[in-house]
């Protein structure tokens, strides 16, 4: 029992090192998740770098511009533009939930990465968070 | 009606679970006398869990709709496979299927349990303790047969991405297989724990249950990736996405155990190691099932928001806090008495794996509760990026492959220099040769040279292995090779399962280094360059197929002027869903694969965006992913020839 006992106390110190060393690590791998009403008016959102924009498409603001799609999306509180690079997918269109990836200037959110959310079925129980899984629509 | 027989099926199993739980613990008490009579509670928990199972199966066949389990998951359109997969494609049938599974187990532990055996009959109160969890959460939290009223004419149908196709009738099963497989090793390492029994009798019993375990686990990650890479059209097979990470953690740990099991088998060393393992398998598999199914996290797998979150999220804890709380102030009862001789052995290699697994699920298990974590603490919403965990997967799996060919030519208890050189001198050849042949064909990066030259010396160790030992036996060379594995199934299994794993590690280091993509736009008739191919827009099409329409794009694809087939990725919408999944479509080759995905298509114009991907020898991939599960197979089904040949697994082993 005794030489088991000698290696918890080095085990578990080696242990909380690794997780205070994985954590640190992960902050600079992390994707943040907002909603319009949390970037609005939010000074910090502007520097915040890359993050994900989630919310619903404005009907009567899509304008398609060749090789960039302008759009308006809002979670019901409030409502940001976007410009997005390249195709959107087929689904793409009024009313329907998207999450856009990229960067916030404070007028306008510059989008490179685009994931339409469809429909009620799936939805989280707090009506239409949208979560930021990237893979399944 | 069949409701009615469902609940009476659920309410028998949760009886016979109680029962066997109580009766269990009894027969337990008093030494092992009346084992015998475990076989009632046992056949009425088998009994109700296919009674439950069947008439689920029944109301879906017959378009129940009363049942709001059917209405939900199944219309009247749907064709007879997806019809019976349906069981399992929504929360309360997945639960009834791993009732079944369960069940299914618990007849296979009777089987092995005679009069006298108070091991066995504990572990059979520890499987009726987890019945009554999951038969508990069927008739409460989960239940299948609630009804509804007024009826519906027609369902909605499952989540449409679990519609489109064959592996996802497959998948689900495997992999629950494989998870409440791992109930079965847990339930014997807590009966050990509790009888204070030092043996390694439990992990002797297990041996067979654990392997089978394994290798249905292992068949359903692998599964699950082939169906995201085939299916989902994101253009991947992993990524790190935390229902991934839900069935990779228990692998880890099982592939820990399974290996660390064989040095106390052996050795006698490492006992209280595998009990933690175990129960840390066992509570990880929870924890995978809390993930997927309670909503934490949103994907396809995880249906509603329901009760059952809080449930497994508790039963989770009562694992940890019964099991590890047991192991602490048990473990040392169960632990072994023989030291290690020197770090520098078979035993070392094997403690070395285990380390690097343990440390690979740790990693795991951070990067994958850390955003759950954050969130509930400060609401924000956060993903971590693939990047993150390959960085750390990486250099622990490239350390792990060098273990995996280090392992067979190690002797048990002390490795002399000089032994292991002479094992190792022909192996590090042609895996010099092997590499230099790689590099001249233009691989470059280290990270790949390293992950194929510690592949090649896998595969060439096992060679060599399988000759030395071939050729030291009385009989004719051609003979004494195809009686190797007749020698020892299970030492045998695990090499072609290590061949297996080099063919992954290449394929993975491959597809992930020397992958290329690009977004595609296209009128019909027009051609665009891909990475060396041409793909050329034929025209879209659009067909309605019964119970979904597809859309898509025919695309031809040359390499060099030589015609390589036509591709069509399309997207297909089903009725009653607003949601139209994407379905690529692959060509594979043997040097890669081009995979297409379609992005959309203009109403009007026809015009056709793609996303297109360019990945190296995936086929390589599926085939060792086969080719492990094919070795974990292979160790248990077949049983040692003779016991005279311990001469053969001294030239293997030591």
């Amino acid at each position: 029992m005794k030489r088991y006992r000698l290696f918890i106390v080095p085990a578990v110190g080696l242990l909380a090192v690794l997780v205070g060393f994985l954590v640190f690590n992960l902050r600079d791998n992390l994707v943040y998740y907002r909603v319009p009403s949390e970037i609005v008016d939010n000074p910090a959102a502007v520097d915040a770098g890359r993050f994900r924009l989630g919310g619903q498409v404005v009907p009567g603001t899509i304008v398609d511009g060749g090789d960039e799609v302008r759009f308006e999306v809002t979670d019901g509180i409030a409502t940001v533009a976007v410009a997005h690079r390249g195709a959107p997918q087929q689904l793409f269109r009024e009313g329907i939930g998207v999450v856009v990836e990229g960067t916030w200037d404070g007028s306008i959110f510059s989008s490179d990465s685009m994931i339409i959310k469809h429909d009620e079925q799936y939805r989280t129980e707090d009506g239409g968070i949208y979560t930021p899984d990237s893979r399944y629509p | 009606m069949i409701g009615y027989l469902g609940v009476v099926g659920i309410a028998l199993a949760l009886a016979s679970a109680i029962a066997l739980a109580v009766d269990g613990f009894r027969v337990f008490v008093r030494g092992g006398a009346g084992a015998g009579r475990l076989r009632i509670p046992v056949r009425g928990l088998l009994l109700g869990a296919v009674v439950a199972m069947g008439a689920l199966e029944l109301a879906l066949l017959t378009d129940d709709f009363s049942l709001r389990y059917v209405a939900e998951n199944h219309t009247r359109s749907t064709p007879l496979l997806f019809t019976i997969a349906a069981a399992w494609a929504a929360l309360e049938g997945s639960i009834v299927l791993w009732g079944l599974v369960l069940a299914g187990y618990a007849t296979w532990i009777r089987r092995s349990v005679t009069e006298g055996d108070r091991i066995g009959a504990a572990a059979l109160a520890v499987v009726g303790i987890v019945g009554v969890f999951f038969f508990g959460l069927m008739l409460t939290a989960a239940n299948p047969f609630t009804t509804l009223s007024p009826v519906p004419l027609d369902g909605s149908g499952a989540n449409p991405l679990l519609q489109n196709h064959i592996l996802m009738a497959i998948h689900p099963p495997m992999l629950y297989l494989g998870f409440v497989g791992m109930t079965v090793p847990f339930a014997f390492a807590i009966a050990a724990l509790v009888a204070g029994d030092g043996s390694t009798a439990w992990l002797e019993r297990t041996r067979r249950w654990t392997l089978v375990a394994w290798t249905f686990l292992t068949l359903g990650v692998l599964l699950g990736g082939w169906w995201s890479y085939e299916v989902l059209g994101w253009g991947g097979y992993w990524a790190w996405d935390p229902v991934e990470n839900a069935s990779f953690l228990p692998w880890l740990t099982a592939t820990a155990f399974v290996h660390s099991a064989v040095v106390q088998r052996r050795r006698g060393m490492l006992q209280a190691w595998n009990v933690a393992l175990v129960i840390g398998t066992f509570a990880l598999t929870i924890l995978g099932t809390f993930l997927t199914r309670s909503g934490v996290v949103a994907s396809v797998h995880s249906f509603t928001q329901s009760a059952v979150g809080p449930a497994l999220l508790g039963f989770l804890l009562v694992v940890l806090v019964a099991g590890f709380g047991l192991f602490a102030f048990r473990g040392h009862l169960v632990a072994s008495t023989p030291r290690l001789d020197s770090l520098a052995s078979r035993e070392g290699v094997f403690l070395l794996n285990n380390l690097l697994l343990a440390l690979f699920a740790f990693v795991v298990l951070i990067g994958t509760l850390y955003p759950m974590v954050l969130e509930a603490f400060t609401g924000d919403r956060v993903s971590v990026g693939a990047p993150w965990f390959d960085r750390a997967a990486i250099p622990i799996t490239l350390v792990l492959l060098f273990a995996v060919g280090l392992g067979p030519i190690t002797p048990y208890r002390r490795a002399r220099a000089i032994v292991v050189w002479e094992r190792l001198r022909g192996p590090l050849q042609a895996t010099a040769v092997a590499s230099a042949v790689v590099a001249v064909l233009g691989v470059r990066s280290i990270t790949v040279l390293t992950a194929f030259a510690f592949a090649a010396l896998i595969v060439s160790v096992i060679v060599r292995q399988a000759h030395a030992t071939a050729r030291s036996r009385p009989e004719p060379y051609g003979r004494a090779v195809a009686g190797l594995y007749r020698s020892d199934p299970g030492y045998w299994g695990g090499m072609v399962s290590h061949v297996g794993v080099a063919l992954v590690a290449v394929a993975i280091a491959f597809s992930g280094s020397f992958d290329s993509r690009d977004t595609i736009t296209l009128e019909p008739g027009e051609s665009a360059d891909f990475d060396g191919y041409t793909l050329t827009y034929v025209a879209p099409f659009l067909s309605e197929q019964g119970h979904r329409t597809v859309i898509g794009a025919t695309v031809e694809l040359s390499r060099g002027g030589s015609d390589l087939g036509r591709l069509r990725p399309a997207l297909t919408q089903y009725p009653n869903q607003v949601q139209a999944i994407p379905t690529p479509s692959v060509h594979t080759g043997l040097r890669e694969d081009v995979y297409l995905s379609l992005v959309r298509i203009e109403e009007g114009s026809a015009r056709v965006t793609i996303d297109a991907y360019r990945f190296p020898l995936m086929w390589l991939l599926w085939l060792g992913g086969v080719v492990v599960v094919g070795g974990g197979a292979l160790s248990f089904v077949g049983r040692r020839a003779r016991r005279r040949t311990e001469v053969v697994a001294e030239t293997a082993g030591v």
